[in-house]
């Protein structure tokens, strides 16, 4: 009796070959697909993102401020060693091809974020800052802070091949 | 009143909203952002603009009835209240929030204060226009009938 059970738990643990399959097949194509984290503290204009880069086929993860992008990447040093540890894995685990964000929010500003971005192991990944502002000073602030393009308010669906542009130039050279 | 006599009041009525600056382009936007996989996104996106702006104005209401009023405070909110309604095509509203921004750097406490009545005003005109139009919208979809698209040509 002991030997059938345990030849159970066996058979219960390992999923069938088809299932495995195709598992795989689906992070293949997740793989595919370019990740953006967008950063903004106006629900409104993270579901208006969260839309714009859906309809472009972009897997999208939204944040609400600087902090919290920083969390997700890893950047953030005073987080509690569980958490940290199992988001540490997962985030990283998780590619991101594309960062967006708000110049203006409150707390770690999008300008903030750019630099912490730059001065880390994601500093290759390409950062757009958007604002509803059309400030020249700002503009080449953020330009000369690393930041690949800089982006007006409200986004457009036209708005959408830059990004394109950008997140090709971010794949790997064959 | 028969689906066709709803389709054309719908698209006279939106029509009038541009024409009279109460929405501008960007609210074109939002209609071609919604499709078959999320057909109420410019009712969802219009429903967090009411609770997001409502929130703003209560709070502009108690920034400006301190005895200290605090302009930076009060130029944040407005500058979020622009930011929102710009992003769905309030333009009336965003318009307000300007003229308003201008004159919280002035730290003028009656002009802010006349402003804040035109933002108001503002706002529960569109909101009153919006909901009509999505009232509208929905008795068409209930009746059988298809939402005409709007052909604006700017």
């Amino acid at each position: 009796m002991e030997l059938m059970k345990s030849e159970n738990i066996v058979q219960d643990r390992q999923p069938q070959p088809q299932e495995e399959e195709e598992i795989m097949q689906q992070e293949e194509e997740e793989e595919q697909r370019f990740h953006v984290l967008a950063v903004d503290d106006s629900v409104i204009d993270r579901k208006l993102l969260e839309k714009l880069l859906k309809a472009s086929s972009y897997q999208v993860t939204c944040v609400e401020s600087g902090e919290k992008a920083l969390e997700y990447l890893g950047l953030l040093h005073h987080s509690s060693p569980a958490s940290s540890s199992s988001s540490q894995h997962h985030h990283q685990g998780h590619k991101v091809n594309l960062i967006m964000t708000d110049f203006s929010m409150p707390g770690t500003s999008g300008y903030d974020l750019l630099k912490r971005i730059k001065g880390s192991s994601w500093k290759d990944v390409p950062v757009v800052v958007m604002s509803s502002e059309n400030v020249p000073s700002r503009i080449s602030m953020c330009l000369e802070g690393g930041a690949e393009e800089f982006m007006l308010k409200p986004l457009q669906l036209s708005d959408l091949h830059k990004i394109q542009a950008h997140l090709l130039k971010s794949l790997p050279h064959s | 009143m028969e689906v066709g006599q709803m389709q054309r009041r719908l698209v006279d009525y939106t029509k009038s909203l541009f024409m009279e600056g109460f929405l501008d382009a960007q609210f074109l936007q939002l209609q071609q952002l919604q499709d078959e996989s999320n057909p109420d996104f410019v009712v969802e996106v219009v429903s967090l603009f009411f609770d997001d702006s409502e929130k703003l104005l209560n709070d502009l209401t108690m920034a400006l009835d301190q005895p200290n009023v605090d302009f930076k405070k009060v130029d944040a909110h407005v500058h979020q209240l622009k930011g929102s309604s710009s992003s769905i095509g309030a333009q009336r509203v965003k318009n307000a929030c300007i003229a308003f921004r201008s004159f919280c750097e002035e730290q003028n406490i009656d002009a802010t204060l006349r402003c804040l009545q035109q933002v108001k005003q503002e706002y529960y005109l569109v909101k009153n226009k919006l909901e009509t139009m999505l009232r509208v919208k929905q008795q068409i979809v209930a009746a059988g009938g298809s939402i005409p698209m709007i052909e604006l040509g700017f």
